[in-house]
Protein backbone atom coordinates (compact mmCIF):
# COMPACT_ATOMS: atom_id res chain seq x y z
CA UNK A 1 0.00 0.00 0.00
CA UNK A 2 3.06 2.37 1.23
CA UNK A 3 4.36 1.49 -2.48
CA UNK A 4 1.67 2.19 -4.37
CA UNK A 5 1.50 5.35 -2.19
CA UNK A 6 5.16 6.12 -3.00
CA UNK A 7 4.61 5.43 -6.77
CA UNK A 8 1.60 7.59 -7.36
CA UNK A 9 3.26 10.45 -5.25
CA UNK A 10 6.27 10.58 -7.48
CA UNK A 11 4.13 10.33 -10.86
CA UNK A 12 2.37 13.42 -9.90
CA UNK A 13 5.29 15.61 -8.59
CA UNK A 14 7.48 14.25 -11.35
CA UNK A 15 9.70 11.84 -9.24
CA UNK A 16 10.75 15.15 -8.05
CA UNK A 17 11.05 15.73 -3.83
CA UNK A 18 9.06 13.26 -3.16
CA UNK A 19 11.75 10.70 -3.38
CA UNK A 20 12.48 12.41 0.37
CA UNK A 21 10.26 12.89 3.29
CA UNK A 22 7.39 14.99 3.62
CA UNK A 23 9.45 16.83 6.72
CA UNK A 24 12.53 17.48 4.86
CA UNK A 25 10.36 18.67 2.17
CA UNK A 26 8.71 21.49 4.73
CA UNK A 27 11.98 22.19 6.11
CA UNK A 28 13.28 22.82 2.76
CA UNK A 29 10.69 24.61 1.65
CA UNK A 30 10.60 26.71 5.16
CA UNK A 31 14.11 27.67 5.14
CA UNK A 32 13.79 28.78 1.21
CA UNK A 33 10.91 31.06 2.41
CA UNK A 34 13.20 32.71 4.71
CA UNK A 35 15.92 33.37 2.28
CA UNK A 36 13.27 34.56 -0.29
CA UNK A 37 12.28 37.58 2.75
CA UNK A 38 15.93 37.88 3.21
CA UNK A 39 16.70 39.04 -0.40
CA UNK A 40 13.48 40.63 -0.31
CA UNK A 41 14.86 43.09 2.09
CA UNK A 42 18.14 43.09 0.23
CA UNK A 43 16.28 44.26 -2.33
CA UNK A 44 15.41 47.77 -0.40
CA UNK A 45 19.27 48.33 -0.60
CA UNK A 46 18.93 49.15 -4.31
CA UNK A 47 17.33 52.48 -5.85
CA UNK A 48 14.51 52.27 -7.67
CA UNK A 49 14.42 53.63 -11.32
CA UNK A 50 10.35 54.29 -10.87
CA UNK A 51 7.98 54.05 -8.04
CA UNK A 52 6.22 50.39 -7.49
CA UNK A 53 9.28 49.17 -9.43
CA UNK A 54 10.64 45.97 -7.97
CA UNK A 55 13.92 44.16 -8.74
CA UNK A 56 12.71 40.31 -8.07
CA UNK A 57 15.63 39.26 -5.99
CA UNK A 58 13.66 37.34 -4.00
CA UNK A 59 12.82 35.14 -6.81
CA UNK A 60 16.23 33.42 -6.35
CA UNK A 61 15.57 31.12 -4.14
CA UNK A 62 12.63 29.73 -6.37
CA UNK A 63 14.45 29.91 -9.76
CA UNK A 64 17.11 27.47 -8.21
CA UNK A 65 15.05 25.08 -6.56
CA UNK A 66 13.07 24.72 -10.11
CA UNK A 67 14.29 21.63 -11.22
CA UNK A 68 14.63 20.17 -7.97
CA UNK A 69 11.00 21.04 -6.41
CA UNK A 70 7.79 19.54 -7.52
CA UNK A 71 5.22 22.37 -8.86
CA UNK A 72 3.21 21.59 -5.95
CA UNK A 73 6.13 22.50 -3.71
CA UNK A 74 6.90 25.78 -5.66
CA UNK A 75 3.41 27.07 -5.24
CA UNK A 76 3.94 26.30 -1.75
CA UNK A 77 7.04 28.45 -1.25
CA UNK A 78 5.57 31.41 -3.87
CA UNK A 79 2.73 31.51 -1.29
CA UNK A 80 4.51 31.20 1.78
CA UNK A 81 7.12 34.25 0.44
CA UNK A 82 4.02 36.30 0.02
CA UNK A 83 2.61 35.65 2.94
CA UNK A 84 5.89 36.44 5.05
CA UNK A 85 6.70 39.22 3.16
CA UNK A 86 3.15 40.93 3.41
CA UNK A 87 3.11 39.84 7.57
CA UNK A 88 6.65 41.76 7.61
CA UNK A 89 5.65 45.01 5.76
CA UNK A 90 1.68 44.71 7.00
CA UNK A 91 0.50 45.07 3.55
CA UNK A 92 -1.43 41.69 3.99
CA UNK A 93 -5.26 43.66 4.16
CA UNK A 94 -4.27 46.03 0.77
CA UNK A 95 -3.72 45.99 -2.92
CA UNK A 96 -0.15 45.59 -2.27
CA UNK A 97 -0.45 41.77 -1.24
CA UNK A 98 -3.29 41.23 -4.09
CA UNK A 99 -0.86 42.77 -6.44
CA UNK A 100 2.21 40.39 -5.30
CA UNK A 101 0.04 37.50 -4.60
CA UNK A 102 -1.54 37.44 -8.48
CA UNK A 103 2.48 38.79 -9.57
CA UNK A 104 4.41 36.04 -8.10
CA UNK A 105 1.67 33.24 -8.65
CA UNK A 106 1.85 33.88 -12.81
CA UNK A 107 5.41 34.33 -12.60
CA UNK A 108 5.79 30.98 -10.90
CA UNK A 109 3.34 29.19 -13.12
CA UNK A 110 5.20 30.89 -16.34
CA UNK A 111 8.88 30.28 -15.22
CA UNK A 112 7.81 26.55 -14.34
CA UNK A 113 6.39 26.15 -17.94
CA UNK A 114 9.64 27.55 -19.47
CA UNK A 115 11.56 25.33 -17.40
CA UNK A 116 9.70 22.12 -18.11
CA UNK A 117 9.09 22.64 -22.08
CA UNK A 118 12.97 24.29 -22.83
CA UNK A 119 14.73 21.74 -20.90
CA UNK A 120 18.16 22.35 -21.18
CA UNK A 121 17.71 24.56 -24.44
CA UNK A 122 16.72 27.45 -21.89
CA UNK A 123 19.01 29.07 -19.18
CA UNK A 124 18.16 30.22 -15.96
CA UNK A 125 18.27 33.90 -17.03
CA UNK A 126 15.71 32.89 -19.96
CA UNK A 127 13.85 31.69 -16.93
CA UNK A 128 13.64 34.44 -15.28
CA UNK A 129 13.03 37.10 -17.57
CA UNK A 130 9.69 34.98 -18.52
CA UNK A 131 8.88 34.85 -15.14
CA UNK A 132 9.11 38.56 -14.59
CA UNK A 133 7.38 39.65 -18.12
CA UNK A 134 4.75 37.54 -16.92
CA UNK A 135 4.55 39.03 -13.38
CA UNK A 136 4.58 42.28 -14.99
CA UNK A 137 1.56 42.19 -17.37
CA UNK A 138 -0.22 40.69 -14.61
CA UNK A 139 0.83 43.70 -12.62
CA UNK A 140 -0.27 46.02 -15.12
CA UNK A 141 -3.55 44.61 -16.40
CA UNK A 142 -4.66 44.66 -12.80
CA UNK A 143 -3.35 48.26 -11.85
CA UNK A 144 -5.16 49.18 -14.74
CA UNK A 145 -8.21 47.83 -14.15
CA UNK A 146 -8.49 48.83 -10.55
CA UNK A 147 -6.91 51.68 -9.59
CA UNK A 148 -5.20 53.63 -12.66
CA UNK A 149 -7.71 53.10 -16.02
CA UNK A 150 -7.08 52.50 -19.09
CA UNK A 151 -5.12 55.55 -19.75
CA UNK A 152 -2.59 53.45 -17.66
CA UNK A 153 -1.35 51.34 -20.56
CA UNK A 154 1.05 53.53 -22.12
CA UNK A 155 3.20 52.84 -18.97
CA UNK A 156 3.34 48.97 -20.02
CA UNK A 157 6.27 49.06 -22.31
CA UNK A 158 8.82 50.63 -19.66
CA UNK A 159 7.33 48.80 -17.30
CA UNK A 160 8.03 45.19 -19.20
CA UNK A 161 11.25 46.85 -20.59
CA UNK A 162 12.71 47.48 -17.14
CA UNK A 163 11.16 44.05 -16.25
CA UNK A 164 13.23 42.20 -18.86
CA UNK A 165 16.69 44.15 -17.81
CA UNK A 166 15.64 42.88 -13.93
CA UNK A 167 14.83 39.45 -15.60
CA UNK A 168 18.55 39.10 -16.89
CA UNK A 169 19.93 40.08 -13.70
CA UNK A 170 18.22 37.86 -11.50
CA UNK A 171 19.02 35.14 -14.31
CA UNK A 172 22.77 36.08 -14.32
CA UNK A 173 23.33 36.09 -10.52
CA UNK A 174 21.12 32.59 -10.16
CA UNK A 175 23.29 31.27 -12.44
CA UNK A 176 26.39 32.25 -10.83
CA UNK A 177 24.93 31.11 -7.48
CA UNK A 178 23.57 27.55 -9.03
CA UNK A 179 27.66 27.17 -10.44
CA UNK A 180 29.43 27.64 -7.87
CA UNK A 181 27.61 27.56 -4.25
CA UNK A 182 28.24 24.47 -1.90
CA UNK A 183 24.86 25.00 -0.44
CA UNK A 184 22.96 24.74 -3.53
CA UNK A 185 25.07 22.17 -4.94
CA UNK A 186 24.01 19.69 -1.24
CA UNK A 187 20.40 20.93 -1.78
CA UNK A 188 20.60 19.46 -5.83
CA UNK A 189 21.87 16.00 -4.35
CA UNK A 190 18.59 15.54 -2.67
CA UNK A 191 16.96 14.96 -5.83
CA UNK A 192 19.14 12.17 -6.53
CA UNK A 193 19.15 10.30 -3.00
CA UNK B 1 6.46 51.68 1.32
CA UNK B 2 7.42 51.82 5.06
CA UNK B 3 10.79 50.51 6.85
CA UNK B 4 10.63 48.23 9.46
CA UNK B 5 11.41 48.95 12.33
CA UNK B 6 10.24 48.41 16.31
CA UNK B 7 6.84 48.06 17.01
CA UNK B 8 5.42 50.15 19.94
CA UNK B 9 5.50 48.50 22.86
CA UNK B 10 2.78 50.09 24.28
CA UNK B 11 1.00 48.38 21.43
CA UNK B 12 2.76 45.48 22.06
CA UNK B 13 1.55 45.30 25.45
CA UNK B 14 -2.29 46.22 25.22
CA UNK B 15 -3.21 44.41 21.79
CA UNK B 16 -2.90 40.55 21.21
CA UNK B 17 -1.59 40.50 17.30
CA UNK B 18 -5.03 38.57 16.02
CA UNK B 19 -7.55 41.34 18.36
CA UNK B 20 -4.98 44.17 15.84
CA UNK B 21 -5.70 42.31 12.89
CA UNK B 22 -9.39 42.04 13.43
CA UNK B 23 -9.99 45.51 14.44
CA UNK B 24 -8.19 46.04 10.72
CA UNK B 25 -10.82 44.00 9.47
CA UNK B 26 -14.08 45.64 11.07
CA UNK B 27 -12.53 49.41 9.69
CA UNK B 28 -11.92 48.26 6.34
CA UNK B 29 -15.64 48.30 5.17
CA UNK B 30 -16.48 51.65 6.74
CA UNK B 31 -13.82 52.71 5.01
CA UNK B 32 -14.37 51.35 1.57
CA UNK B 33 -18.13 52.62 1.63
CA UNK B 34 -18.15 55.92 2.90
CA UNK B 35 -18.43 57.86 -0.25
CA UNK B 36 -17.92 61.90 1.52
CA UNK B 37 -14.45 62.50 0.31
CA UNK B 38 -13.15 64.74 3.29
CA UNK B 39 -13.93 62.52 5.46
CA UNK B 40 -11.80 59.73 4.05
CA UNK B 41 -8.94 61.68 3.55
CA UNK B 42 -9.74 62.51 7.22
CA UNK B 43 -9.55 58.43 7.98
CA UNK B 44 -7.13 58.16 5.75
CA UNK B 45 -4.49 60.91 7.77
CA UNK B 46 -6.24 59.25 11.12
CA UNK B 47 -4.84 55.52 9.77
CA UNK B 48 -1.28 56.76 8.76
CA UNK B 49 -0.92 58.30 12.45
CA UNK B 50 -1.91 54.76 13.43
CA UNK B 51 0.79 53.48 11.29
CA UNK B 52 3.39 56.29 12.68
CA UNK B 53 2.30 55.46 16.22
CA UNK B 54 2.83 51.32 15.72
CA UNK B 55 6.46 52.53 14.94
CA UNK B 56 6.40 52.17 10.99
CA UNK B 57 8.63 54.85 9.02
CA UNK B 58 6.19 55.81 6.37
CA UNK B 59 7.57 57.17 3.30
CA UNK B 60 5.28 60.34 2.42
CA UNK B 61 7.02 60.52 -1.06
CA UNK B 62 6.08 57.45 -2.19
CA UNK B 63 1.99 57.72 -0.69
CA UNK B 64 2.10 61.50 -2.64
CA UNK B 65 3.23 60.06 -5.44
CA UNK B 66 0.83 57.07 -5.57
CA UNK B 67 -1.98 59.53 -5.12
CA UNK B 68 -0.97 62.02 -7.86
CA UNK B 69 -0.20 59.41 -10.57
CA UNK B 70 -3.84 57.85 -9.90
CA UNK B 71 -5.45 61.53 -9.86
CA UNK B 72 -3.34 62.11 -13.16
CA UNK B 73 -4.48 58.90 -14.75
CA UNK B 74 -7.99 59.14 -14.66
CA UNK B 75 -8.18 62.94 -15.20
CA UNK B 76 -6.68 62.26 -18.87
CA UNK B 77 -10.51 60.56 -18.76
CA UNK B 78 -12.36 63.35 -18.98
CA UNK B 79 -15.81 62.96 -16.67
CA UNK B 80 -18.47 65.55 -16.12
CA UNK B 81 -18.44 69.98 -15.58
CA UNK B 82 -14.75 70.68 -16.97
CA UNK B 83 -13.39 73.16 -13.95
CA UNK B 84 -10.06 74.56 -15.19
CA UNK B 85 -7.91 74.36 -18.64
CA UNK B 86 -4.63 74.10 -19.31
CA UNK B 87 -3.34 74.07 -22.33
CA UNK B 88 -5.91 71.33 -24.93
CA UNK B 89 -5.98 69.77 -21.46
CA UNK B 90 -9.38 69.87 -19.65
CA UNK B 91 -9.81 68.97 -15.91
CA UNK B 92 -13.24 67.63 -15.34
CA UNK B 93 -14.55 67.89 -11.78
CA UNK B 94 -15.72 63.40 -11.97
CA UNK B 95 -12.48 62.45 -13.33
CA UNK B 96 -10.48 64.82 -10.99
CA UNK B 97 -13.26 63.65 -7.37
CA UNK B 98 -12.94 59.66 -9.28
CA UNK B 99 -9.02 60.10 -9.11
CA UNK B 100 -8.60 61.37 -5.37
CA UNK B 101 -11.12 58.99 -4.11
CA UNK B 102 -9.60 55.65 -5.68
CA UNK B 103 -6.02 57.16 -4.70
CA UNK B 104 -6.51 57.92 -1.06
CA UNK B 105 -8.62 54.63 -1.00
CA UNK B 106 -5.73 52.67 -2.36
CA UNK B 107 -3.32 54.41 0.48
CA UNK B 108 -5.88 54.20 3.49
CA UNK B 109 -5.96 50.02 2.59
CA UNK B 110 -2.14 50.44 2.98
CA UNK B 111 -2.04 52.15 6.31
CA UNK B 112 -4.69 50.27 8.18
CA UNK B 113 -2.30 47.01 7.16
CA UNK B 114 0.54 48.63 8.27
CA UNK B 115 -1.03 49.55 12.15
CA UNK B 116 -3.10 46.49 12.10
CA UNK B 117 -0.77 43.82 11.17
CA UNK B 118 2.20 42.59 12.97
CA UNK B 119 4.68 40.43 12.23
CA UNK B 120 3.83 37.94 15.55
CA UNK B 121 0.48 37.50 13.92
CA UNK B 122 0.06 33.89 14.50
CA UNK B 123 -1.82 32.30 11.41
CA UNK B 124 -3.87 29.18 12.41
CA UNK B 125 -3.35 25.64 11.89
CA UNK B 126 -0.43 24.00 9.30
CA UNK B 127 0.24 27.30 7.55
CA UNK B 128 0.91 29.18 10.51
CA UNK B 129 3.23 27.01 11.50
CA UNK B 130 5.14 26.71 8.40
CA UNK B 131 5.26 30.17 8.68
CA UNK B 132 6.99 30.42 11.93
CA UNK B 133 9.19 28.49 10.66
CA UNK B 134 9.87 30.64 7.41
CA UNK B 135 10.43 33.63 10.55
CA UNK B 136 13.06 31.25 12.45
CA UNK B 137 15.02 30.77 9.31
CA UNK B 138 14.95 34.40 7.57
CA UNK B 139 15.81 35.92 11.67
CA UNK B 140 18.71 33.31 11.57
CA UNK B 141 19.54 34.80 8.08
CA UNK B 142 19.34 38.39 9.12
CA UNK B 143 21.74 38.01 11.93
CA UNK B 144 24.74 36.33 9.78
CA UNK B 145 24.14 39.45 7.14
CA UNK B 146 26.91 40.72 8.64
CA UNK B 147 29.24 38.09 7.41
CA UNK B 148 28.34 39.03 4.06
CA UNK B 149 31.29 40.32 2.30
CA UNK B 150 30.59 42.01 -1.92
CA UNK B 151 34.14 40.65 -3.16
CA UNK B 152 33.54 37.16 -1.76
CA UNK B 153 29.34 37.42 -2.26
CA UNK B 154 28.52 33.51 -3.63
CA UNK B 155 31.02 32.03 -0.84
CA UNK B 156 30.18 34.32 2.16
CA UNK B 157 26.42 33.82 1.40
CA UNK B 158 27.32 30.26 0.86
CA UNK B 159 28.55 30.10 4.34
CA UNK B 160 25.82 31.43 6.37
CA UNK B 161 23.44 28.78 4.40
CA UNK B 162 25.21 25.99 5.02
CA UNK B 163 25.31 27.18 8.99
CA UNK B 164 22.10 27.83 9.22
CA UNK B 165 20.66 24.76 7.14
CA UNK B 166 21.72 21.59 5.84
CA UNK B 167 20.48 20.01 2.94
CA UNK B 168 18.34 17.08 4.33
CA UNK B 169 17.89 18.00 7.50
CA UNK B 170 14.37 17.76 9.46
CA UNK B 171 14.96 18.97 12.47
CA UNK B 172 15.23 23.22 12.69
CA UNK B 173 18.75 23.95 13.37
CA UNK B 174 19.08 25.44 16.46
CA UNK B 175 15.38 24.41 18.64
CA UNK B 176 12.51 25.20 17.93
CA UNK B 177 10.50 28.24 16.24
CA UNK B 178 10.68 30.74 18.40
CA UNK B 179 8.10 32.59 16.65
CA UNK B 180 5.24 33.10 19.33
CA UNK B 181 2.30 36.01 19.46
CA UNK B 182 2.93 38.48 22.34
CA UNK B 183 0.43 39.91 24.46
CA UNK B 184 -2.84 39.97 25.31
CA UNK B 185 -5.34 42.35 24.86
CA UNK B 186 -6.10 44.69 28.05
CA UNK B 187 -9.02 46.75 29.10
CA UNK B 188 -7.29 49.52 27.69
CA UNK B 189 -6.81 47.62 24.46
CA UNK B 190 -10.30 46.99 24.46
CA UNK B 191 -11.63 50.81 24.98
CA UNK B 192 -9.13 52.00 22.31
CA UNK B 193 -10.16 48.96 19.74
CA UNK B 194 -14.07 49.83 20.34
CA UNK B 195 -13.75 53.56 20.16
CA UNK B 196 -11.71 53.44 16.61
CA UNK B 197 -14.11 51.18 15.30
CA UNK B 198 -16.94 52.72 16.21
CA UNK B 199 -15.54 56.30 15.08
CA UNK B 200 -15.43 54.95 11.37
CA UNK B 201 -18.54 53.28 11.28
CA UNK B 202 -20.18 56.09 12.48
CA UNK B 203 -18.40 58.50 10.10
CA UNK B 204 -20.31 56.07 7.45
CA UNK B 205 -23.63 57.04 8.56
CA UNK B 206 -23.38 60.81 9.24
CA UNK B 207 -21.61 61.64 6.95
CA UNK B 208 -23.91 61.89 4.06
CA UNK B 209 -25.40 64.24 6.31
CA UNK B 210 -23.12 66.44 7.33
Amino acid sequence: MSNLKERLAARFTNGKVSLFHNEQRLELIAFLGGLCLFFSTIEYLFPKPVPFFRLGLANLPILITLDILSPGSIFLLVFLKVLGHGLINGTLASYVFLFSISGSFASAVVMLAAHRVGGKRISLVGVSVFGAIASNIVQITLSVTFIFGQTAWVIAPLFIGLGVTSGVLVGLFAEKLREQSRWVAGVRQLNVS
Amino acid sequence: MSRKTQYNPFLKAHFSAVHLFLTGGLIIPAFLFQNNLTVRVSQVLLFAALASFAGKRIKWNYFLVMVGSITAFNLLQPLGEVILRIGPFAITRGALNQGLEKGFTIVGLVFISLFSIRPDLRLPGKVGGLVARVFFYFERIIEGKKQIEPRRLIESIDTILLSIYTPGQTQLAGGEATFTEAGQTTWVGVVCMTTLVLLNWSALFLAPLA
